[in-house]
């Protein structure tokens, strides 16, 4: 059972992380961009398994 | 150099780093990222990319709350829920100002209860409310007053509440025993908010309020709005009656059933990726000022800084700590943003811990203070975001004016908590 969990929260991991790039994709402001990509390390360092 | 001078000096490069920032136009969560990185630079670690990678872990489950319990939100306000309770609500009180007050008043705490996030409550709820508010001759200012404070509570209410989420998990302690303590105050203060600032309101125009109102779907019942709900509080509390024999499913995928039920029962078709970007954009300030603070408070632990912090606070006449409670809570809330809770408020806890009192119920008092920061340039994020969605042209001034009588009741009320929290310690029980 907590493999299940653990599987649903690598998922909703990766559906957020896909809405951060989507929105860093379609941001034109560098400020906007580059707190996209802060807020973006830890989601794909946990689906990448390093952290 | 001693090691108190040396941490001193980073500190006030760190001071130095975020006020050049700001003062460059950027962005409070930048800024603070950009503190984080002088402060490294000046104790001699360069850009540590480990200790940058471990703070921006530092509040990531809280993150994920966020953004499944704003989603949950935006997603019963897509399928009209939110305007069929306004509305059901309005036809049913409108020739009674009191219970029409009161059941106000608790629907824009839901939102961000559940969030912990103010901004939601004044995005989901604000817009609906202040229709309803103006309808009975209440001033736009006022109007804003009432919809800010009490969005600022329902941040502080529970379940979620990130200033004392973030504070416990800064001192180690668990975030249990909170959910009375911050029950009681956010929901009375509320009330008395909207009551002084509503004295002399007139009864609703109803057919004025009903037309400015979104329509609900046809289709939507009070078993489709209560639904998600259920779902929520069963999982809720289904973890914690049969602890052992379920397994722990945490906030955030609990969230994600009651976002996904209100999904499935909504009358009208709902694009949840749109809704999902639209989600993830709107929390961008919020998310990014959590991972930003977190990786700030660990580059201050690295540094020395937060230790130099913490040992003057609790070394600071307890008497002077608690007559400028009032004002260090929101004016750090108001630079800071969530950023405060780490930097202030785990010395202050520790302080509070260190001469006897209730840390649970200080910290409850505590997080009713700051979120009044939240109108106080220079972020002011919440209380600007209050005024244009209430549509106020009158000037920014008079807003401020409207919230003062509540906010010192709010101060007052969270100072005592904190000063007589050992006689409160009774409240916190779950």
């Amino acid at each position: 059972m907590h493999t299940v969990v653990t599987a649903l929260y690598y998922l909703l991991t990766a559906y957020v992380a896909v809405m951060l790039v989507w929105n860093f994709l379609k941001r034109k402001n560098w400020q906007e961009e580059a707190l996209y990509v802060i807020v973006l390390i830890p989601f794909l360092l946990r689906l990448l398994r390093l952290k | 150099m001693s090691a108190t001078t040396a941490a001193a000096v980073i500190l006030a490069v760190m001071v130095a780093a975020f006020v050049v920032a700001k003062l460059l136009k950027v962005s409070t969560e930048l800024s603070l990222f950009a503190a984080a990185l002088a402060g490294a630079l000046a104790g001699g670690k360069g850009v540590p990319a480990r200790h940058i990678v471990e703070g921006a872990f530092t509040y990531f489950d809280i993150v994920l709350i966020f953004v499944t319990a704003t989603l949950f939100m935006n997603l019963l306000k897509e399928s009209g829920a939110a305007a069929f309770v306004v509305r059901a609500i309005l036809r049913r009180f409108h020739r009674h100002k009191a219970p029409l007050f009161v059941l106000l008043a608790l629907l824009l705490l839901v939102p961000g209860a559940l969030t912990g996030a103010g901004s939601v409550t004044v995005l989901i709820m604000g817009g609906m409310a202040a229709t309803v508010l103006r309808t009975m001759d209440i001033p736009g200012p006022k109007v804003a007053a009432i919809i800010f404070i009490i969005a600022g509570l329902s941040a502080a209410a529970p379940p979620v509440n990130l200033w004392a989420m973030l504070t416990a998990a800064g001192v180690n302690m668990p975030y249990v025993g909170f959910f009375l303590p911050l029950l009681i105050p956010c929901v009375l203060l509320s009330l008395l908010a909207i009551f002084i600032l509503g004295a002399k309101a007139k009864p609703v125009d109803l057919a004025k309020a009903l037309a400015e109102l979104p329509e609900a779907p046809a289709k939507m019942t009070w078993l489709r709005v209560a639904a998600p709900f259920l779902v929520f509080f069963v999982f809720v509390l289904a973890g914690r009656v049969f602890p052992f024999n379920l397994p722990a499913l945490g906030l955030p995928l609990v969230f994600a059933a009651a976002a996904g039920t209100a999904l499935a029962l909504s009358p009208a078709r709902i694009a949840l990726l749109r809704v999902s970007r639209e989600t993830v954009h709107q929390l961008l300030p919020l998310v990014g000022t959590l991972t930003c603070a977190g990786i700030l408070v660990q580059i201050m632990a690295l540094t020395g800084v937060r230790g130099l912090i913490a040992v003057t606070t609790v070394t600071l006449p307890v008497t002077v700590v608690f007559l400028t409670l009032f004002l260090i809570l929101p004016v750090s809330e108001s630079v800071l943003m969530w950023g405060a809770a780490p930097v202030l408020g785990v010395p202050l806890v520790l302080l509070f811990n260190t001469i006897g009192l209730d840390p649970v119920v200080a910290l409850a008092g505590m997080s009713v203070i700051w979120p009044l920061g939240d109108a106080i340039p220079p972020t002011a994020i919440i209380g600007r975001l209050t005024a244009t969605t209430v549509g106020m042209k009158e000037p920014y001034g008079r807003f401020l004016r409207y919230c003062l009588v509540p906010a010192v009741l709010i101060a007052v009320v969270g100072t005592l908590m904190v000063v007589f929290s050992k006689k409160l310690a009774f409240l916190a029980v779950f």
